[in-house]
């Protein structure tokens, strides 16, 4: 944008929203500039809204002036959806961060999207609820974030994601409009069609969320292989036997040893993997649990068994758990994590790929993930200052995608699709799905003013060109 | 792909307003064939699954094809040891759940009548039972789906993976769209293991025991996997009534759970003034089927079912309010109340069938000038088009125009059958 135009239009949203709302310098942009995936370019403008109207007054501006619109929540997503990579004006929530309402009774809470994932969960505590989506990122991360990405986590084995708990939203359109959706209206599943839609079809400005009943019980047991692959195929056998546990995470070798340096919970050093198991519920339950999926995990080549003897060591794994990502980046350059989800039958092979493709391109691999799922977390070792590394990651990446696809699974399972996937996703969807899907952008976001460039593949009707993908994601950029 | 004209449409009318033929596709490209033909034509088109919830919403604007997918019935997958399962949606409920037994799976659709219920039929009417407070919504296990749209065209959204952000989340918005996005071809979902037992209690319930007892139940420490109070519902629906109807209770899960959970359920009751339960364990499946089938149990043309939504904590107030309205218009009043869920389903009904069509409009009217949030489950179609059918319209109408526009420019999928005429 011309400097002039820039000028007008940073003018019009002080004088709708406040000079206190409204950041123009390039050293107070820089932080609106990149997510957790990609750095990218300076938006024109940052926005701080107090409330709807705020926001409808800054979509109906940005409208006017045919500025793009990019919602943010905290930018820990890991696909590039809050990088503003055609410019435009950032909103973000920090100032919309409050719990509106919480109704024990219904089991129920409304929130703003700014509020952080975790401090739902506190408020809800001593009511003995809790909100079920867990992402790793849940001590930063926010629920409109969550919302905007369908954030899975740990727990979303046998909770969900998050188009299973929110049940209502308010949002404005795209022509500024503040509207309401609620899973119990009668008519279509607006809720359902926002949630996941990556900023690209209305900015969230409340959410209703379900809170569930704390399990009166929980276990959490940790059981050692001698590689991924194994660990794998008893995750595979354990859910082949109608067992759902709460989670089933894996993480290999080099993760642990990151994660043990750092939190010291206990996990074994020696194993090639380890399985992290959860069972909750009720207290009457927990010992057949336990059995039952104690012996597959032997029966499927588990070393040891180990139960997590009091609530605080469980704590003490969980934290380390969830901070992986972070522990690696204490250790590593940079990473690319890659997200991608297959049939639980077809982890073994998987992991077996994931790490055939990392011996190919000389990659390091650690691999975190939400095996009970199938949904895969390599993540890819790199230095970002070596040209030849970068290519080799975002190469390799590719390729684990195809995988997978192969193995009938997808590109993304939590992480959403953004920025870095939009070019993959042809390679799942046909044009006409994608076309289909372009039909409700349509009504929602006519001029295509929300979050331009993400999702959708570049058209090879505009004849757009791949802009290469800079994963520069790791170093502990969020932690 | 056979294609009859009158008389064999008569099982397609509503009403008066009868299709001119019937076509049933053997093949997803045939039905897609047929569509763009009938799109291109300007006729306008119902799908039918088995009908069971043809009494949703207005009777179509226009009409001159139906087009019946039941032979659209094959299991596609079933990726048993996945717990996932692809089927096409023209296959019944019955059908369904009966492969998932062979692995001791299920899905909780919660669907009535599954003998003709259709897979598709029950997503495309957004049905939803008293099990979802436990397991979810039918649009919660389903992890993909086939369209067909107006024009022709094939879609798919999803996958066969259980957690999938990959693209727009399009299954949400065809489930409940009642045909009026395009047709649910084929459905992938995520299975469930069968629980260990299940078990039905019932009990009486004394004068006033009511509200104490939904309170009991609500905050037992095992939930049941649906806790409903009957009133009526005598020849549908297992037990018999006290002066404040009866509890119907589904407990599901391992076996010493579930015991201790009755244990503890009869303590509650006993403490809410209710003497007496009765729990069985064989046939608990047939009871439940019939509970549900209950929704969608007419008497004969006397009779509207309501879907009255709420949260839970309004579920009495609710029940009073629709009390008092059916006793002012002179009508017999049976409710299922929902305490895990809020909703409220009524049966209304009249003695004489000239108080049908005098009595029940008023309350029509009386009923949505209380409460907002009214679905008509079934209706003599007599009474149609003078009952509101859908409630106060929804907040985001104007987008819900928006996107029937966009998918089906023409008006061909169901014209006028949805909220707010669309
Ligand atoms: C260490 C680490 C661990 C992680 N673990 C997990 C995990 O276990 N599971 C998981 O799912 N993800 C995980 N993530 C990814 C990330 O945390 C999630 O995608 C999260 O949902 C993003 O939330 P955010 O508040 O940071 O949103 P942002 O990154 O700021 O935004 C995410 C997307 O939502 C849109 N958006 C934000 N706010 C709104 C709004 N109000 N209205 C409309 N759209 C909006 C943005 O435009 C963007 O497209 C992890 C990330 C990190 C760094």
């Amino acid at each position: 944008m011309e400097s002039a135009t820039r000028e007008r239009f940073a003018e019009r949203l002080i004088d709708a929203i406040g000079a206190d709302a409204v950041l123009t310098a390039p050293e107070d942009l820089a932080v609106y500039s990149f997510d957790a995936y990609s750095e990218e370019r300076l938006p024109s403008a940052a926005v701080l809204p107090k409330d709807a109207r705020d926001v409808s007054a800054i979509v109906r501006i940005a409208n006017e002036c045919g500025e793009p619109i990019v919602p943010r929540g905290a930018g820990t997503g890991l696909c590039g959806g809050a990088a503003p990579v055609r410019g435009g004006v950032v909103v973000s929530f920090a100032r919309m961060n409050r719990i509106l309402s919480l109704d024990a009774a219904n089991r129920r809470a409304r929130v703003q999207p700014g509020l952080i994932n975790l401090d739902l969960s506190k408020a809800a505590l001593p009511h003995g609820l809790f909100f079920g989506p867990d992402p790793s990122s849940q001590k930063i991360s926010t629920l409109g974030g969550n919302t905007g990405t369908n954030a899975g986590g740990p727990h979303a084995l046998s909770y969900g994601s998050m188009t299973n708990h929110v049940l209502g939203l308010e949002y404005v359109d795209g022509s500024g409009e503040i509207l309401h959706t609620a899973l119990d209206d009668f008519g279509y599943d607006l809720t359902g069609s926002l949630v996941g839609s990556e900023g690209t079809l209305g900015i969230i400005t409340a959410i209703d969320l379900r809170l569930m009943r704390l399990p009166p019980a929980i276990r959490v047991f940790l059981a050692a292989f001698a590689d991924v692959e194994t660990a794998s195929a008893a995750v595979s056998a354990i859910v082949a036997a109608g067992i759902v546990p709460t989670a089933l995470e894996i993480m290999d070798k080099l993760i642990v040893q990151a994660v043990e340096a750092h939190y010291h919970a206990g996990f074994p050093l020696d194993a090639g993997a380890v399985l992290l198991v959860e069972i909750a519920g009720q207290p009457d339950d927990m010992q057949a649990g336990e059995r039952a999926i104690g012996e597959i995990a032997r029966a499927h080549g588990a070393l040891s068994w180990r139960s997590a003897t009091d609530a605080d060591e469980r704590d003490a794994l969980w934290a380390a758990r969830k901070g992986a990502a972070g522990a690696l980046g204490r250790i590593a350059p940079n990473y690319y994590i890659q997200d991608a989800t297959v049939p639980r039958t077809r982890l073994p092979q998987a992991v077996h790929r994931i790490d055939e493709i990392a011996r190919a391109y000389k990659l390091l691999v650690g691999n975190v993930f939400h095996a009970g799922d199938g949904n895969l977390h390599p993540l890819l070792i790199f230095d970002r200052r070596e040209r030849r590394q970068v290519e080799a990651v975002i190469a390799a990446g590719t390729e684990i995608l195809t995988a997978c696809i192969a193995l009938g699974g997808t590109i993304s399972g939590e992480h959403g699709i953004g920025y870095e996937k939009r070019e993959t996703l042809p390679l799942v969807f046909s044009s006409d799905d994608l076309a289909t899907m372009g039909r409700v952008r349509d009504v929602f976001d006519p001029k295509r003013l929300f979050n331009p460039d993400k999702i959708f593949p570049s058209g090879a009707v505009c004849g757009e060109v791949r802009a290469q993908p800079q994963p520069a994601a790791g170093a502990g950029a969020w932690l | 792909m056979a294609v009859n004209s009158a008389p064999g449409t008569s099982g397609y009318a509503f009403g008066e307003r009868a299709p001119s033929r019937v076509i049933t596709p053997e093949s997803v490209e045939q039905l897609a064939a047929a569509l763009r033909d009938c799109d291109t034509k300007g006729e306008a088109v119902v799908f039918f699954g088995g009908g069971t919830l043809q009494g949703l919403g207005h009777a179509p604007a226009r009409y001159d094809v139906a087009v019946n997918l039941r032979a659209l019935n094959h299991v596609l997958e079933y990726e048993f040891r996945d717990l996932t399962i692809s089927v096409e949606a023209g296959m019944t409920v019955e059908q369904l759940n009966a492969t998932l037994a062979e692995r001791g799976q299920f899905v909780p659709l919660d669907a009535p009548q599954t003998a003709r219920s259709t897979v598709g039929g029950v997503l495309a009417g957004g049905w939803c039972g008293p099990r979802r407070a436990a397991y979810g919504r039918p649009r919660d296990a389903l992890i993909g789906t086939t369209v067909v749209l107006a024009d022709g065209t094939i879609a798919k959204a999803g996958g066969m993976v259980v957690k999938n952000v990959t693209g727009y989340d399009m299954s949400k918005l065809y489930c409940g769209s009642l045909g009026t996005l395009g047709a649910i071809v084929r459905a992938n979902f995520k299975t469930l293991p069968v629980p260990q037992t299940r078990r039905i209690a019932i009990a009486r319930l004394p004068e006033r025991t009511h509200r104490r007892a939904a309170e009991h139940i609500a905050s037992l420490d095992v939930e049941p996997a649906a806790a409903l109070v009957v009133q009526g519902f005598a020849d549908d629906i297992d037990g018999h009534d006290g002066i404040d109807g009866r509890i119907f209770l589904l407990f599901e899960g391992s076996q010493t759970l579930v015991d201790r959970s009755t244990r503890e359920l009869r303590s509650a009751l006993g403490a809410a003034g209710v003497p007496e339960t009765t729990l069985f364990d064989a046939g608990a499946g047939m009871a439940f089927a019939r509970l549900l089938d209950a929704y969608l149990v007419r008497l004969g043309d006397r009779s509207v079912t309501y879907r009255i939504l709420g949260l839970p904590s309004e579920l009495l107030t609710r029940w009073e309010t629709v009390s008092r309205l059916a006793r002012e218009h002179g009508l017999n009043l049976e409710t299922l109340q929902d305490i895990r869920t809020g909703d409220l389903i009524a049966r209304v009904s009249a003695t004489l069938s000239g108080h049908v069509t005098e009595r029940i409009p008023g309350f029509d009217v009386a009923l949505h000038s209380a409460l907002p949030r009214i679905a008509v489950l079934t209706a003599p179609e007599s009474l149609r088009g003078s009952l509101a059918m859908w409630g106060a319209l929804p907040p985001s109408l104007q987008t819900m125009r928006a996107l029937k526009a966009r998918f089906d420019p023409k008006g061909t999928l169901a014209p006028g059958r949805y909220v707010g005429g669309i």
